[in-house]
């Protein structure tokens, strides 16, 4: 262990959270309130993290809200639902922490800080109705509009984000229509809620931690970067960070959470930890892996679950608060009626109504010949799509910017100008217009889920929400850029289930915790659940923030020991 | 339709206000977000602006025509955005409150049409006051900056 100590301490603490979303938030409030004294440091200008650029969905099967509407569900079979789709990659131990904190730790800030969620009405798990332990609502929940100006000087300091207009909650948006028909949503509910600062979705998520920060007289430091991990040869005791271009030591007699989402801003960690070939990312810069760069020194743990390219677009003209480029994920356009997701050959791959048929087939690599038969890819779309549905930052029928899609007549022409096999591309058409008009997809299977038809589908549109023909010209093609997982990457250090970090000796390193997406995750596997990096990072901060003020929780010992297990 | 009128008080003379009224290339450059404008005449000029709508920034087009030029009392204009529904129109009002002070009108509407007009409408109408008043304040800060002397206003 490093004996790295300051002659002096510039202050002193007894909790260091380090990030600002969901987990490390949650940490210090966990702490705080039982007793410890926490400050929260956070390396860019606002508080929120990539929390804040999230739906603020939260994932959590068997929450008391959805029992409270009388919907059926447990902790146990959430559990079981993880495990099944999660392909070995995962521990079992850690899906049942998850599966059993859950639902605590909403309660917890349910009662402690009045975070209020809402059961999503009528959306289903992912993987509904195919998987035994899937449900067709209850498990997701999203904050209720949260008062911005109740944060006082941190209103303006609590992040926004691009991705959609936060006035909004899925229940207004589905209410509408869902994402496809933008046009019908109720805008004057929307100006009402601008108006009076009225936070929906991720920023309504993070603003409800923050009050509960600011509430209990947590320090919250922005433009504060941790840089290194302070020892004193047994444990973790402190932070180097910077502040104003000075360094800021900071002593944590009790513990340092690291929660500092993923790496995906870095190319070289997102290619050399996840296999990810110059990624563009929907998240800001400072999502760049200080995790690694952090508990390294330590001799931390990583490891990894399958995690594969998200995909991404970028419309000119359109940028972050800070000047870069915005991406956006792709996801919402991809199973839109009258689209379709062609390789090069102008084959189909994938569900596209199913982000993860897509994504995981984008990967895919043919060791014949050493390619990505399904990368570069393009996102191909006809004129009745143009006009019903929206596309990037645009709206329904708006003329796209100069150089975010191929524009053409004929397809023929379009596949020749994308570099595309133009006989393929009319022929996948041609069948793929049969299945619209039937409305079933024997190839993909598009449209059988109904979380896709929700998602990524429109639900107004007949037989079926995620098939419509490509007939009417002008056609576009977009190309699809290999994107990260917006704050969720498939490496991450290792922990147990109070969330210490582990060393590659397997035992604990003092004093050193880990919240959120910088948490290796195990407790998913290989599968993913929207909704469930959000309740990840909450009930990592709960776990950690108790167990650094001495309170651990023993509810997974518990069960263990009734299943006749040590945890 | 949405609208807004902001008026202010400047500490100059009205012809020194009108200086810089006149000046197209001036307001543009006091809009938020402003980029650059290309002046094509004395009447027609296309501004290239960064709007801030929450977290995202859009790079947007506005192409405007001033319609009628009556110094230093009136001034009117259109606006349309490229490739957006959105147009409006404008007019600017000083009034001689004294040798040395002016108040200036702004008023402002923004008209969405087709479709999308119910969200372009709800989404301004929140920002546009803050946004009429910020210009209003720069543009009042930019002439006073200007100084008491500099004006082709007969001594
Ligand atoms: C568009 C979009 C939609 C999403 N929707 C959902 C959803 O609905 N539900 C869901 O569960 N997940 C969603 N996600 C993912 C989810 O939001 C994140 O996985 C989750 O919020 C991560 O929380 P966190 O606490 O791990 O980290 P974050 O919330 O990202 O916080 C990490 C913070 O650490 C800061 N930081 C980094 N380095 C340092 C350093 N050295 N010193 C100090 N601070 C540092 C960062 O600036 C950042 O603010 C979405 C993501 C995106 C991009």
């Amino acid at each position: 262990m490093l004996e790295n100590q300051p002659e002096k301490w510039d202050m002193e603490v007894d909790l260091v959270s380090i990030g600002s979303g969901a987990g490390g938030l949650a940490a210090a409030i966990a702490a705080q309130d039982h007793g410890l004294s926490a400050i929260v440091i956070e390396r860019s200008s606002e508080l929120g993290g990539v929390t804040a650029y999230s739906m603020g969905e939260v994932w959590i099967p068997g929450n008391h809200l959805a029992s409270g509407l009388g919907l059926e569900d447990s902790p146990e079979s959430g559990r079981l639902y993880v495990q099944s789709l999660s392909m070995g990659y995962g521990e079992d131990r850690a899906m049942l922490n998850q599966a059993i904190h859950g639902p605590v730790a909403l309660k917890y800030f349910e009662d402690r800080i009045g975070l209020k969620l809402q059961v999503i009405r009528n959306f289903p798990d992912y993987y509904y109705p195919h998987n035994n332990n899937s449900v067709a609502e209850g498990r997701y929940l999203e904050p209720v509009p949260f008062a911005a100006e109740t944060l006082g000087a941190f209103q303006h300091k609590t992040r926004l984000t691009p991705h959609l207009p936060a006035g909004f909650t899925h229940e207004d948006i589905f209410h509408g229509g869902g994402l496809a028909n933008i046009l019908a949503w109720n805008y004057e509910l929307l100006a009402e809620r601008i108006t009076k600062d009225l936070r929906c979705l991720g920023p309504g998520l993070a603003a409800y931690f923050v009050k509960g920060a600011l509430d209990r007289g947590v320090q919250l430091f922005t433009d504060t970067s941790a840089d290194e991990l302070i020892c004193d040869g047994t444990r973790v005791v402190g932070v180097r960070a910077t502040r104003e271009g000075k360094a800021l030591f900071i002593k944590a007699k009790r513990g340092v959470v690291i929660a500092v989402s993923g790496y995906e801003r870095n190319k070289d960690l997102a290619k050399t930890l996840s296999n990810l070939l110059d990624p563009v990312s929907m998240v800001f810069g400072t999502v760049d892996g200080a995790h690694f760069r952090l508990a390294g020194p330590l001799g931390a743990r990583i490891a990894r679950v399958p995690d594969p390219a998200n995909l991404g677009i970028h419309m000119p003209g359109e940028e972050h608060d800070n000047g870069t480029p915005l991406w956006r994920g792709s996801l919402p356009f991809l199973g839109l009626p009258h689209t379709i997701v062609v390789n090069r050959a102008g084959k189909r791959f994938a569900n596209e109504a199913f982000y993860r048929s897509v994504y995981y087939a984008v990967d895919h690599i043919d060791g014949a010949t050493q390619t990505h038969p399904n990368f570069p890819c393009w996102m191909v779309f006809d004129h009745q799509a143009r006009t019903k549905y929206p596309c990037g930052g645009a709206m329904p029928g708006q003329d796209l910017p100069e150089g975010f899609a191929v524009i053409s007549g004929s397809l023929k022409e379009l596949a020749a100008r994308i570099g595309v096999d133009p006989d393929g591309l009319e022929q996948t058409v041609g069948v793929f217009n049969d299945y619209a008009e039937a409305g079933v997809d024997p190839d993909f299977q598009r449209g059988t889920f109904p979380w896709g038809a929700a998602m990524t589908g429109d639900i107004k549109h007949k037989p079926n929400p995620n098939l419509g023909t490509l007939r009417e010209g002008p056609f576009y093609a977009i190309a699809l850029q290999r994107m990260g997982g917006g704050g969720i990457n498939g490496a991450g250090l290792v922990a147990d289930h109070h969330c210490r970090v582990m060393g590659w000796d397997d035992r604990p390193i003092e004093g050193l915790y880990v919240a959120g997406n910088s948490m290796v995750r195990f407790d998913t596997g290989a599968m993913m659940q929207s909704g469930l990096s959000n309740a990840r990072g909450m009930t990592h901060g709960y776990l950690a923030g108790r167990h650094a003020a001495g309170c651990p929780s023993d509810l997974l010992d518990t069960a263990l020991a009734g299943q006749g297990t040590v945890a | 339709m949405i609208d807004t009128e902001q008026s202010i008080i400047i500490e100059a003379p009205i012809e020194q206000v009108w200086i810089f009224a006149k000046d197209i290339n001036a307001w543009a450059k006091l809009m938020p977000g402003f980029q650059h404008c290309d002046i094509a005449d004395a009447d027609h000029s296309r501004w290239t602006l960064k709007i801030g709508v929450g977290a995202l920034i859009r790079t947007v087009k506005v192409a405007v025509h001033v319609g009628r030029w009556a110094g230093p009392e009136d001034a009117d204009f259109t606006f349309a955005l490229e490739g957006d529904p959105v147009q409006g129109r404008g007019s600017y009002r000083a009034v001689a409150l004294g040798p040395a002070q002016t108040r200036i009108s702004l008023a402002v509407q923004v008209e969405g049409t087709g479709p999308m007009a119910p969200m372009w409408e709800a989404m301004g109408r929140p920002l546009l006051p803050k946004f009429a008043r910020g210009f209003a304040e720069q543009f009042k800060g930019e002439v006073e900056q200007l100084g008491g002397g500099a004006t082709d206003a007969p001594p």
